[in-house]
């Protein structure tokens, strides 16, 4: 836990740990110094380590899937109940299509073995969406139950819940609260009514206000705003008002998400990105840099692409994710990576159930061990996951699991956008690296790479093409 | 039987593919290359058969001929009907096949590559006297199938070499058309006897009269000599062989000289190594005889020798004026050049009269897609030059596209074709540089260079150019009256000069313009076409270099000249060329994470220029939870997307932008 908490420190991800090089690729590397080719075969083959065996999974995800209606960008693997379900929590507890779900979910649960009999208590569970909120408190305690027998919960977990404003009342916050739910991940969305209408959504701007009223006196302490960009007939003034309304309410964190425009939604149907009524490709970019600005000044560190946060409030089962780190999966669709392998469940919920089934009677186990793990997948996955984030790629960390020479073709490719400033190199005392020495450094090769300990993306250019910059760096690493 | 079902199968499908090889930019056709090999991997089952006598046939009992005519006007049909009639394939085998790739296909139903049948038939029609139809005379007659189109006129006029006569045949309906013009005075030079078939008259718009008139305005050919057909129905069909065997000549050669035969065509088989179909002029020629080639002076054994009936089948001699095949052991079908003489070793002989080497106007550079695929291009085309001798190819490289070749081709189609064959049958993914026809530049120093490649001309060269030449061609177009003036304005902004103009019916004009080759070779058919809605026909001849104003217009990205896209222009249209060019590449180039300036230039003058401004967002700002899968693949796909780019500098090009730069012809 303690580990945990370090890394989670920004101030700390600036402060490498001091790596040891293996003494048998440097010997390598200052021999064929003059001649970069050979080097990089040579360390190509004399310094790829073994892949590390992963931990396991001390995180959860569990995907709660019931909304009242499916909002118009949405292709999450939801179920809809419809507007004749009630709102109200004492009708909650009579939905049979809510218990029953509940029911395989913890069936599926007690039915995954551990990754090992004695493994780490859980230090993360998110219940996530559709719409969580709608699940009645005890239901939730129910599976949070399901999950504390069957792996063991740290006392001071973070357990995060999705709410929907208009889905819960003070009483319902309280109880999830008395249950153990310590983080809430509001779904605000947008604070104007006319854009929460135009996204479908089955709330109005006053179920937002009276949601982050009942947030501060529930007391949450921990809580998340959701907000998104480039949604239709957005202006750059509403979206000021958004931001401003945010900082207002005091989060701990928010979640800038950039409108995508889904094959199969409502709005795939009606818009294209980057035309009407859609916010053109600059004036969404525009937006984004404002969410930057305006948060970074409010004091929110950004510390994903899509994630600011108080210090110390980053979303820790996220930071799973983007560390690549082992986390289970459980419900309809949700994605789980055990043992480096990831595995998405059905998305459909007859054959989720049968799923559920044929892990009860052994026929599947929502692990594949047998599928092989391949190095250079994994590196891709490990740039695209820590590119995401402030802190960025590891470089001496990546360069002990994968190899030197995958490390030095990054340089290579990233040269022209350390010059141009979408991407930064620091070294092991967090000092940026000017194009001049990184240039150097990639085309002199092997010996000189320990300079750069860390590689990022720059905020807010770097994150704003971070999609094409991490394609070209895939376009070296699988060429 | 069993053999006649392979047998007509093997053909058809060996006919289509020379067929469906040509229809290139119009449309994609499946087919595979080994389907002519298959002409041969039956022909060990001819041995068990009875064996063919050819000692039977003297000159005076051989026919060779070939049929002519127009894209569509029933060639192959009424030749599929020729080789049903006379047993040589069974009768509907493969036919419903072929007619419906025919249909589909129906734009540029044209044959490529020439192929020869040999047919044995007993004429007892036009023998009424003799009763008993044993004593009545078979016949062998040998069809050569050739091209229709004006590129593979080279092609055509090597497989006239080898006949006496032709069949011409017109569509009863359409008339005369640009490549029948073409294809007459083909035959007409090669002093062949021309028998006239009107075509279709089972159609209810046919109009046999009107067309027997055009054929005897156009080219004085007897209207009572016209025979009229219809190949799908049969009508008619019983007079082709019969007018076939009265009216064409048997060749001349002599019986008793040392041998001489022509070498008409070759192709590469993965088993029996190259094959060459030859016409035997003088003499005969035996298995295991030893010939010399005139062109090379190699000797090489005769291991096989037979005729194609239709497929290979061995003879073990062939004689005097007959047309079969030659198995030798020549390794490269480069050995084997088209139009040589081959006789037998250590006899002196005079080399036949050859045919005009293929002279190559097109040329364009061919570069793999990506650039590690040089080895699988390289690979392909040498495959592909196998059976196409007609491509010149020699290796280039280009600073934006690297190793690639710059070919040579006979015409537009003809360059089309081959790149549709490299891509359906090699699977070879090929970017194109914008066609070029061979310029000659001359300097103020005197010294005179031909340009192939219009990188290969220095933009800035220090010394000034004194005089340019560009070849030109003679167009032979025919198109509905109403659509006269149209075209005039068409040939016009192409720096056509009028040379004839006249009709050759109330409803039918015929022109003939010289135009500059480069101002056909970009899309001049295709428009041709769109302004007459598909009604015009169209052929051309090479004429002289004519004098010309020509200048080398250079595509810069962010400063950098792309060598690849370079191209050679005439001044008064290098503006609109120009800007034609930057606005394609605009349009095709998408926004990168840099500003792109796009420039068109001469020499140091700008003359166009546009912006490509950065790329302003592209991101995936979205909670997709732990569904990390769903965002790789998303970027994965990006990758993909830039791995069929081509990166010229900073500047990431997709293939498109290339194809559409061949597009541009300035004349919008």
């Amino acid at each position: 836990m303690a580990m945990l908490k370090g890394n989670l420190s920004p101030f700390l991800f600036a402060i490498p740990t001091k790596s040891r090089i293996p003494t048998a690729s440097l010997t390598t590397s200052t021999a064929l110094l003059h001649q970069p080719t050979v080097c990089e075969n040579a360390s190509m083959t004399t310094t790829v380590p073994p892949l590390p065996i992963p931990s396991p999974p001390t995180s959860v995800y569990v995907h709660l899937p019931f909304c009242r209606k499916r909002c118009h960008y949405c292709d999450f693997p939801i179920i809809a109940l419809g507007s004749s379900h009630n709102q109200l929590p004492e009708h909650d507890n009579n939905d049979p299509r809510i218990s029953n779900y509940i029911h395989v979910i913890r069936r599926e649960i007690e039915a995954t073995k551990p990754r090992s009999p004695t493994g780490p208590p859980l230090k993360t569970v998110f219940f996530g969406g559709g719409t969580p909120s709608l699940v009645p408190p005890p239901m939730v305690w129910s599976v949070l139950e399901t999950l504390r027998s069957k792996f063991g919960l740290c006392p001071d977990a973070e357990i995060s819940i999705e709410m929907d404003p208009g889905t819960f009342d003070e009483r319902k916050l309280r109880e999830l609260k008395e249950l153990g739910v310590n983080r809430v991940s509001l779904g605000v969305q947008a604070f104007q009514e006319e854009l929460l209408r135009a996204c479908g959504r089955a709330h109005g701007v006053n179920e937002v206000l009276e949601a982050i009223d009942i947030v501060g006196r529930c007391e949450i302490g921990n809580w998340s705003m959701d907000l998104i960009s480039s949604l239709p007939h957005q202006t750059p003034e509403m979206w000021e008002e958004s931001l401003r309304l945010a900082v207002g309410a005091q989060p701990t964190h928010v979640s800038v998400y950039d409108l995508q425009v889904e094959q199969g939604t409502k709005f795939g149907q009606w818009y294209k990105p980057g035309e009407f009524p859609l916010p053109s490709e600059t004036q969404s970019a525009k937006f984004y840099k404002m969410a930057s600005e305006m948060l970074s000044k409010a004091g929110f560190n950004h510390y994903e692409i899509s994630s600011y946060c108080k210090n110390g409030y980053e979303c820790k089962h996220n930071l799973s994710y983007w560390l690549n780190k082992s986390f289970y999966g459980f419900g309809l669709g949700s994605a789980s990576y055990m043992s480096g392998v990831r595995f998405s469940r059905p998305k459909k919920l007859k054959e989720y159930m049968g799923y559920v089934q044929s892990l009860e009677d052994g026929l599947a186990d929502g692990q594949h061990h047998d599928k092989h793990v391949d190095a250079k997948d994994m590196a891709m996955d490990v740039v695209m996951l820590s590119l995401r984030m402030a802190r960025g790629l590891d470089v001496k960390e990546f360069t002990r699991t994968f190899g030197k020479s995958l490390a030095f073709s990054l340089y290579g490719v990233f040269k022209p956008y350390v010059e141009s400033g979408h991407v930064i190199a620091l070294d092991e005392k967090g000092r940026l690296l000017t194009a001049n020495e990184f240039n150097s450094l990639a085309s002199n090769g092997c010996e000189v790479d320990d300079m750069v300990a860390f590689i990022r993306l720059s905020d807010p250019d770097g994150f704003l093409l971070s999609n094409e910059l991490i394609a070209t760096a895939f376009s070296v690493m699988s060429p | 039987m069993g053999y006649l079902r392979r047998a007509s199968k093997s053909f058809i499908k060996s006919r289509n593919l020379s067929i469906l090889s040509a229809f290139s930019a119009y449309g994609p056709s499946t087919f595979d290359i080994r389907s002519r090999f298959a002409y041969c991997t039956h022909s060990r089952q001819n041995n068990r058969e009875s064996p063919i006598d050819l000692s039977q046939y003297p000159p005076e009992r051989i026919r060779n001929f070939s049929i002519i005519a127009h894209v569509d006007h029933g060639k192959s049909t009424l030749a599929d009907r020729l080789l049903e009639l006379t047993g040589t394939i069974k009768r509907g085998h493969g036919q419903p096949q072929y007619l419906d790739k025919l249909q589909v296909e129906r734009e540029r139903g044209i044959t490529v590559k020439a192929q020869t049948a040999t047919m044995f038939y007993r004429n007892t029609f036009s023998s009424p006297n003799v009763k008993d139809t044993e004593e009545s005379p078979t016949f062998l007659l040998n069809l050569i199938d050739t091209p229709g189109h004006v590129d593979f006129s080279y092609e055509v006029s090597r497989s006239l070499a080898a006949c006496q006569g032709a069949l011409l045949v017109v569509d009863a309906a359409q008339g005369v058309q640009a490549q029948t013009v073409a294809n007459f005075y083909l035959a007409f030079e090669s002093n062949l006897t021309i028998i006239p078939i009107i075509n279709k008259i089972d159609q209810p718009t046919a109009d046999p009269d009107r067309v027997k008139a055009q054929l005897k305005s156009m080219f004085d050919l007897d209207p009572n000599d016209t025979l009229l057909t219809s190949a799908k129905t049969g009508q008619g069909l019983e007079y082709v062989l019969p007018a076939v065997i009265e009216r064409i000549p048997s060749p001349p050669g002599k019986f008793d000289s040392s041998l001489r035969m022509l070498l008409l065509d070759s192709y590469y088989d993965e088993y029996k190594g190259v094959i060459c179909h030859v016409a035997v002029v003088d003499g005969a020629l035996r298995k295991g005889d030893k010939i010399a080639s005139a062109a090379t002076n190699q000797v090489y054994d005769v291991l096989d020798v037979g005729i194609m009936h239709p497929e290979l089948t061995p003879t073990g001699v062939l004689f005097t004026g007959q047309v079969g095949y030659v198995v030798s052991g020549m390794r490269s079908t480069k050995e084997a050049r088209v139009g040589d003489t081959l006789y037998h070793a250590k006899s002196v002989v005079e080399p036949l009269l050859g045919f005009k080497p293929a002279k190559h106007m097109v040329f364009s550079g061919l570069y793999p897609a990506d650039g590690s695929d040089f080895d699988a291009l390289n690979h392909a085309i040498e495959r592909l030059t196998c059976n196409d001798a007609s491509v010149s190819v020699t290796k280039e490289s280009s600073t934006a596209l690297g190793l690639g070749f710059r070919c040579g081709f006979l015409g537009l189609l003809h360059m089309d074709v081959f790149h549709q064959r490299l891509e359906q049958e090699y699977g070879a993914c090929v970017i194109s540089t914008i066609p070029t026809v061979p310029y000659i530049f001359e300097y103020s120093d005197g010294s005179k260079v031909k340009v192939q490649n219009p990188a290969a001309l220095a933009s800035n060269p220090g010394k000034s150019v004194t005089k340019c030449w560009e070849p030109s061609v003679i167009a032979t177009i025919i198109i509905p009256s109403e659509y006269v003036g149209p075209i005039i304005t068409l040939c016009s902004e192409r720096r056509g000069e009028q040379l004839e103009y006249s009709f050759i019916d109330s409803q039918r004009a015929f022109m003939k313009y010289r135009l500059p080759l480069r101002e056909i070779v970009v899309d001049f058919y295709n428009e041709l076409k769109s302004i007459t809605s598909g009604y015009a026909s169209f052929d051309y001849e090479d004429a002289e270099y004519q004098i010309s104003d020509l200048v080398k217009l250079d595509i810069l990205l962010n400063g950098q000249p792309v060598d690849a896209m370079a191209t050679i222009v005439h001044k008064l249209k290098a503006q609109r060329i120009g800007r034609e060019l930057v606005d394609k590449l605009k349009k095709f180039i998408d926004r990168q994470m840099f500003e792109i300036t796009i420039q068109a230039a001469i020499g140091s003058k700008v003359i166009a220029r546009e912006t490509i401004s950065a790329m302003r967002k592209n991101v995936l700002a979205k909670c997709y939870g732990g569904d990390v899968s769903r965002k790789r693949k998303l970027l994965e796909k990006q990758k993909e997307g830039k791995k069929r780019m081509k990166r010229v500098g900073s500047v990431d090009i997709p293939q498109e932008a290339f194809h559409e730069l061949l597009k541009v012809s300035g004349n919008k």
